[in-house]
């Protein structure tokens, strides 16, 4: 019983980093209709940088985050103004090709700058943990989970209640309605991108703190993320928290029950029932 | 006409300074995911190429020749290492071959090698299942991953209390498969019950579950045979769940410095085993012994060399070693030379069994105070072994 309560434990605060993972992408193709493959490599961008300004500037991982944000909200904003703008409104498969391109370019960027040497970012209260009712929580893990939730919760008042956001939202329901409101696509989108590579970047200093960094932590990254993504549903910010639980918990008990090799299945196999049985997600709306 | 003589002159000049070298060629990780570890072999083999060549180079016959090398870089991608090692022998047309790192790209790639008849001799698989194909033109350098956990195994029966329920994990590719199926038989002889024996998908990155389970049996011992991503974090997450086993052994990443830096003073008491360490009593003919070629590799490249970097040294060493004894640069010669090498090196004892395996016997390390400890080689402990870690909050 206990083993059960700690392992579900586990996948709860997994679920929390899955969420963060996910809203940056679920954000950037909810509005844009992007779906940015390069997502990961953001990610792992967020990570060096946040493992630089702790190794090099001395800077405590979890206040080097805004930093971290927005470093990649800039870089993120040029890549959309500079490269994405000028294929958003062709096929899909080109901003495909284009995101899969930025994905390559980030990664062997990174392995030429940094090599491929592994890194932590190990500051020292890393493996601190409390015992909660017979079972161990890992503190770096609860405070992740807070600032995923807390990050997801924002995006969403920001998304409902603020001027850009309603311009945000506005831009992916109608954009001819939006510009004809003053809504100008091109500060939009950007701002947009911008926002979902600043969260990748979150997420890669926070993913830093409890797992590795190298060059190639990316393509995984994004793969789960899609999943996350799908399974929560795009239409609402809160959906990949959704997503990310369940998936964390699946993953859990598959693991608990079935194996560890199985977790993959399991998680891919949750992702095929919700495209069968409710294709928008589970948060989305079944229209 | 003297001009006529002139140019085949050159012509002659240069055709015999094109003969005057050999070619090895080897597909090697340089970028992806497994860089890491491929970047010592690539190093490892200039390394040793250069100290060959300024040392003359090799005696073939009547006649000295200098080596060439001709790398390439796989990517991490088998496939592709596949293809890279056909062009070498079909569009570059190189001497001889040079391995990859990992078991299952050696598997791969050694059948080409196989099918055209050309020797290759790699440092870098050690799967039982690379030499079980009857194979005659594949060497290695690595001894056998079945018995990796050998010298490990030995020395926790000789402990006071020696461990008896022990928690074996292993990723599911070709090397570490192997050690697990050895490890399982090691165990059983040493009289250990295997409480937890649970195969995992390679890059998991997520051990919460094992390690609850690992807690819940009170495993007390944990074994891993595993790629360095995981068990990196293996370790940090047994740190935050408060997982405390007696002893931890992992089949890699312990010998290799930057993964003791990225977990710094959590590194503190892991074992593992190697089968190298630079010691000054291992000489070798170009060298001098293993400490002055660690030094001087250091020196040159900026990190410690590990075991890989010393059998990929090893690699072009028992070429070399081979050439000469067959005084040719013939394919069947060689490889019969090759069959039959024995010889000293700074990797140790240079000989390969029927099946074209090197045998070493593996020495448990473990890391004391950042530094890597030998600890035990099958005889008695060099070391005393730290035993049972401190659990994490008390260290």
């Amino acid at each position: 019983m206990q083993l059960l309560a700690q392992v579900a434990a586990s996948g709860v605060l997994l679920g929390g980093l899955y969420a963060l993972m996910a809203l940056g992408l679920a954000l950037v193709w909810g509005v844009l209709n992007i779906v940015n493959l390069s997502h990961g490599a953001l990610i792992m961008i967020g990570a060096y940088t946040t493992y630089y300004l702790f190794t090099i500037a001395h800077i405590d991982p979890f206040l080097a985050l805004p930093i971290t944000a927005i470093v990649l909200f800039v870089i993120g904003y040029i890549i959309e103004r500079g490269v994405l703008n000028y294929v958003i409104r062709g096929p899909m498969f080109n901003t495909l090709l284009i995101t899969f391109g930025i994905e390559v370019i980030l990664t062997y960027l990174a392995q030429f700058w940094f090599s491929a040497d592994f890194r932590t970012i190990n500051p020292g209260y890393a493996g601190a943990n409390f015992p909660l009712g017979g079972i161990v929580i890992p503190t770096v893990q609860v405070v992740v989970f807070a600032i995923a939730i807390g990050l997801t919760i924002a995006m969403w008042l920001f998304l409902l209640h603020s001027r850009i956001g309603r311009g945000i939202r506005a831009s992916a329901q109608n954009l001819v309605a939006a510009r004809l409101y003053g809504v100008d696509p091109k500060r939009i989108y950007a701002l947009t991108f911008g926002i979902g590579s600043a969260l990748a970047g979150v997420t890669g200093g926070l993913y830093g703190t409890v797992s590795q960094i190298n060059p190639y932590i990316g393509g995984p990254l994004t793969a789960k993320s899609f999943a996350i993504a799908i399974i929560g549903g795009l239409d609402n910010p809160l959906g990949v928290i959704v997503g990310g639980l369940v998936l964390g918990l699946v993953e859990s008990l598959t693991a608990l029950y079935f194996g560890s090799t199985y977790r993959d299945v399991a998680s891919f196999g949750v992702l095929l029932l919700v495209l069968i049985l409710r294709p928008s997600g589970l948060l989305g709306r079944t229209t | 006409m003297s001009r006529f003589a002139v140019f085949l002159a050159a012509l002659t000049f240069t055709a015999a300074a094109y003969a005057q070298t050999i070619t090895f060629g080897a597909s090697v990780q340089l970028t992806g995911p497994v860089a890491n570890t491929g970047r010592y072999y690539k190093d490892a083999y200039e390394f040793a190429i250069d100290k060959i060549n300024a040392a003359g180079g090799v005696k073939v016959g009547s006649s000295q020749q200098k080596i060439a090398l001709r790398l390439l870089d796989n990517q991490s991608d088998v496939n592709l290492s596949v293809r890279q090692y056909t062009q070498l022998l079909s569009q570059d047309k190189v001497n001889f071959l040079l391995g990859p790192f990992a078991s299952n790209f050696v598997l791969a790639d050694s059948s080409i090698a196989e099918k055209a008849e050309v020797p290759m001799v790699q440092g870098g698989g050690a799967s039982d299942e690379i030499y079980a194909r009857g194979y005659k033109y594949t060497f290695g350098t690595l001894p056998a991953a079945s018995d990796y956990f050998g010298s490990t195994i030995d020395a926790m029966a000789k402990l006071n209390p020696a461990p008896k329920t022990v928690a074996l994990l292993y990723a599911d590719d070709s090397f570490d498969v192997s050690v697990a199926k050895g490890t399982r038989e090691l165990l059983k002889k040493a009289g250990m019950q295997a409480v937890i024996d649970e195969r995992y998908s390679t890059n998991a990155s997520d051990f919460s579950v094992l390690l609850s389970r690992i807690k819940s049996q009170n495993a007390d011992a944990v074994l891993v045979a595993g790629h360095e991503t995981e068990v990196l974090n293996f370790v940090r997450q047994a740190k935050s769940l408060g997982v405390n086993p007696k002893l931890y052994s992992f089949t890699v990443g312990v010998p290799s410095a930057d993964f003791r830096r990225a977990l710094g003073k959590d590194a503190n008491g892991a074992c593992g085993m190697t089968a190298w360490l630079p010691s000054p009593s291992l000489a070798d003919q170009w060298f001098g012994d293993a400490e002055k070629f660690a030094t001087a590799y250091k020196a040159k490249y900026g990190y410690d060399p590990d075991y890989h970097a010393a059998a990929g040294v090893a690699a072009v060493e028992a070429l070399v070693n081979a050439i000469e004894a067959a005084g040719s640069l013939d394919h069947g010669k060689v490889r019969d030379a090759l069959a039959k090498s024995s010889f000293e090196s700074l990797y140790g004892r240079i000989a390969f069994n029927e099946k074209g395996q090197i045998s070493l016997p593996q020495i448990m390390i473990q890391i004391q105070n950042d530094k890597v400890v030998p600890i035990y080689a099958g005889k008695g402990f060099e070391n005393k072994l730290e035993y049972p870690l401190k659990p994490w909050g008390q260290r």
